[in-house]
């Protein structure tokens, strides 16, 4: 069979090849039985013919934003303006101080010498395709910057780093191909020139936000714009989730004998305790088990009702700076207005990020915030509360969060708490700050528009069920010993149990997932009934 | 002046004022928003596996300990042993190594030829086939030029026949790589047809360095002279000034960690930086060209949103 043509850079402007990259289910990264056999996994879902004739699928038959068709040449030159303008703005110092030395850096001084290539998970799952290449979306982009903003004889920047033709079809493919990379940085973790790829997903995604006002709806639209209109990226109004976390607590103290009581708007508590939102939906025993720890530890806390207040969810940390501030700038001023000494950022890895260590460089650090991981460690530790380690005594593994521990460097709290609370634990390897993402990371965890899901199931999410599999591989295979994947991020979470569900992997080898939290409070003496139940989850 | 003169110095001065210009600008660059990737180096007794401040229990209240030692032996064995590529690319290793020792060691004997010169080492006052210092300037150049040459001809067949860089490569990929090739190429044969090319070389450089006339060099040295100086000339305008751009790369980026601390110097310059004007067009930012990036960024969304597209 004859190889297949790798995709070149200049292909990205060329709407003759259509799509630009074929993807789907593959073994490149093979897992073990029973998750070995594709025919027994549902492919990629086909899109219909509507949605083909209103949308752009042409990068690779996926589609994550949807980028509306042009219905005259008018509007197909329009976008290409826009997009200049953006690109320049993108190299002014005015309209991007906030990254433009590190954007410099990598646009000028990559070897091209592929080292960061290996370390994606994507590029790896694909099979190699050229387009999930960390390289190739930033080459394009490098010879953008060097054909439109870098000034220069053209023939030497031709010479220096080729040419691309700017049209259309570059900028449609290359508003998708922004949203097929996590953010991780990986692979630039292993650059020896310090070149940050990931970095360039980052700005192109804030080009196309900030310019051209498109983002993915899940971010934006249903993401930052909802969450500072009405309170919360869920859709929750402030009645709505003080309902919801009334029924939480009565529902838990009812099934734990024991009084659960979050608390409202307390003026002068000590802290602000900020949930990623979903939580309070999906994964509502993550706040209650808070609730009870917190209270065990004598410590005087408060959830705020206020918009914004009550989500710590920071959509803009992966596509717009000033949707990022202005969510990050409600957060801290409704802390300041409770008198209360710091914020408490629930198990969330971009929220910790986006608080703790971005938005903190932006209006400075007189609100305090303090991580989950660290929290949590201090109060086990403590010797307030009395644990019963033998209350956990099925297997557990970690997932690492690139937010809380590639990019802030939180490692060992939570693996001091597990290894003295779980005495089944095992890491997965690699692990720590060389983890792989869940595949959901940069907002993926909440997009499923079209066949995006799929995606997500069989490319970026493939990795981390591999090496979840691999963690338990010592363990029964079967459902009969449950198996505990422990997440500490709300949006590492999602994307789990929609690999679990994908793959059927509850059923099958009886895998579970949760928060560090949850095994925490499991281990309680004071709770009569067991916190974590399996039959339940 | 000799014309060769002439180039030296001309490639010389585009050289210092542009790798100068360019580390300026790179380091008066805004402050940019924390974008670390861990490990940080100087975090102290935590480095070794990532970790780092934030890890403490209201860290505020503690002392921010930097590990200085541990910074310049992360940056000695990334500068000298390249372990990056060690790590995760071990094929280039085995060229990109040899080629940048040979760049070390080219770079450390013309060091060591100008200090020679300021101690007054001369062929004038020096038997070159017999003193020592020379003589180990011999073994230096030697070992560059060998070196050299297998580390472009390993990065060169690398770059035909891997197809993952063949795809990634620019006509001036293959420049480059000729271009310090070719360099190593000629010190080599001015080394093995010259009984005295180390004295040539101080004689060039005493000449360069004092203004006065050149003294005898054989069309090898001259060829290699000219394409030094045009090198030298050239790197500026391409990637390869991440020579320089790393310690930006590393400490400035990868390894910022600092807080934002009230009166610290960062706060200073973020004060200035607020206050751009922002001239961003998608509507929900709300620019007009003349409000500050501060202004919007606490400034309501503007209600009426653009839908996507």
């Amino acid at each position: 069979m004859a190889e297949k043509r790798k995709v070149r850079i200049s292909d990205i402007s060329n709407p003759n090849i259509y799509p630009l990259a074929e993807v789907g289910p593959n073994n490149t990264i093979e897992l073990p039985p029973p998750y070995d056999k594709l025919e027994n996994l549902p492919g990629f879902k086909k899109l219909s013919e509507s949605a083909r004739q209103a949308v752009d699928d042409s990068l690779d038959g996926v589609v994550a934003v949807g980028v509306p068709k042009p219905k005259t040449p008018e509007e197909e030159q329009e976008l290409v303006e826009k997009f200049i303008s953006g690109l320049i703005k993108l190299f002014s110092k005015e309209n991007n101080w906030t990254f433009l030395q590190p954007l410099l850096l990598t646009m000028e001084h990559c070897a091209k010498c592929q080292t960061c290539a290996e370390e994606c998970p994507i590029f790896e799952a694909s099979g190699y395709e050229e387009i999930y290449r960390p390289t190739y979306r930033a080459e394009v982009l490098r010879r953008l910057y060097f054909k439109y903003v870098k000034p220069g004889s053209p023939l030497l920047k031709k010479f220096q780093v080729g040419d691309i033709e700017l049209n259309w079809t570059l900028i449609s493919r290359l508003i998708e191909l922004s949203y097929r990379c996590t953010i991780c940085r990986r692979c630039a973790q292993a650059c020896p020139i310090g070149i940050d790829n990931g970095l360039i997903t980052h700005e192109l995604r804030k080009l196309f936000s900030q310019e051209l006002g498109i983002a993915a709806k899940e971010l934006h639209e249903k993401g930052t714009v909802q969450q500072l209109l009405v309170g919360s990226s869920t859709g929750m109004t402030p009645e709505v989730v003080k309902d919801n976390v009334s029924f939480i607590d009565e529902d838990l103290s009812e099934r734990l004998g024991i009084k659960v009581e979050s608390k409202w708007d307390v003026p002068n508590a000590d802290y602000l305790l900020i949930h990623n939102a979903g939580e309070f939906l999906s994964w509502p025993e993550n706040p209650a088990a808070f609730a009870i720890l917190l209270d065990a530890a004598g410590i005087k806390w408060t959830y705020s009702s206020e918009l914004v207040g009550y989500d710590g969810v920071n959509y803009g940390v992966w596509y717009d700076d000033f949707q990022l501030a202005r969510v990050a700038q409600k957060h801290f001023e409704i802390a300041k207005k409770l008198g209360v000494k710091g914020i408490i950022m629930g198990e969330c890895g971009h929220e910790s990020k986006s608080m703790g260590i971005i938005a903190e460089r932006i209006f400075g650090n007189e609100i305090k915030t303090i991580n989950a991981m660290t929290l949590v460690e201090q109060i086990v530790f403590s010797g307030k509360i009395k644990f019963d380690p033998e209350r956990n005594n099925f297997p557990v593994t970690l997932h690492d969060p690139c937010n809380i521990v590639r990019l802030m460097g939180i490692v060992e709290p939570q693996r001091r708490v597990l290894r003295y609370l779980a005495p089944k634990f095992r890491e997965m390897e690699p692990h720590g700050v060389e983890n792989y993402c869940c595949g959901g990371g940069s907002g993926f965890a909440v997009m499923t528009p079209y066949n995006f899901l799929d995606w997500r199931m069989h490319i970026s999410g493939r990795k981390k069920f591999k090496q979840i599999l691999d963690a338990f591989k010592d363990e029964p295979p079967g459902p009969e010993v449950p198996k505990y994947v422990c997440a500490p991020c709300s949006n590492c979470k999602g994307q789990i149990r929609d690999i679990l569900d994908y793959y059927g992997a509850k059923e099958k080898s009886g895998i579970y997932y949760g928060g560090l939290v949850e095994l925490v409070v499991n281990a309680m003496v004071d709770l009569k009934e067991p916190f974590i139940d399996f039959s339940m989850m | 002046m000799e014309f060769l003169h002439f180039a030296f110095y001309f490639g010389l001065v585009i050289f210092l004022i542009l790798v100068i210009s360019k580390a300026i600008k790179i380091a008066t660059a805004p402050v940019h928003l924390r974008w670390e990737l861990y490990p940080v180096a100087h975090e102290k007794g935590k480095a070794h596996y990532g970790g780092s401040y934030l890890e403490e229990f209201e860290w505020w209240t503690k002392p921010l300990k930097k590990d200085l030692l541990g910074e310049l032996w992360t940056m000695f064995q990334e500068i000298v042993l390249l372990k990056g590529v060690w790590e995760h690319n071990r094929s280039l290793w085995f060229g990109s190594a040899p080629f940048h020792y040979a760049l070390y060691l080219y770079i450390a004997s013309t060091l060591l030829i100008f200090l020679g010169l300021i101690f007054g080492v001369t062929p004038d006052n020096v038997d070159f086939q017999t003193s020592w210092f020379p003589q180990f300037l011999n073994i230096l150049l030697w070992l560059a030029s060998i070196l050299g040459i297998i580390g472009a001809i390993v990065l060169l067949f690398k770059r035909i026949f891997d197809e993952n860089l063949r795809l990634y490569s620019n006509p001036s990929h293959y420049f480059n790589i000729l271009l310090i090739g070719m360099l190593y190429v000629t010190s080599l044969v001015w080394l093995l047809n010259s009984e005295n090319a180390i004295g040539e070389f101080f004689g060039f450089y005493k000449s360069a360095f004092t203004f006065s006339s050149l003294p005898e060099i054989p069309v090898i040295g001259y060829i290699h002279l000219y394409l030094l100086s045009f090198f030298l000339f050239y790197l500026p305008f391409t990637h390869m000034t991440h020579f320089f751009m790393k310690y930006f790369t590393y400490h400035k980026v990868r390894w910022d960690d600092e807080p934002n601390f009230p009166n610290s110097k960062i706060r200073k310059r973020l004060m200035e930086q607020l206050n751009f004007p922002v001239q961003w067009s998608a509507p929900h930012i709300g620019a007009d060209g003349r409000k500050t990036w501060v202004v919007i960024a606490t400034s309501p969304l503007p209600i009426k949103e653009n839908k996507n597209g």
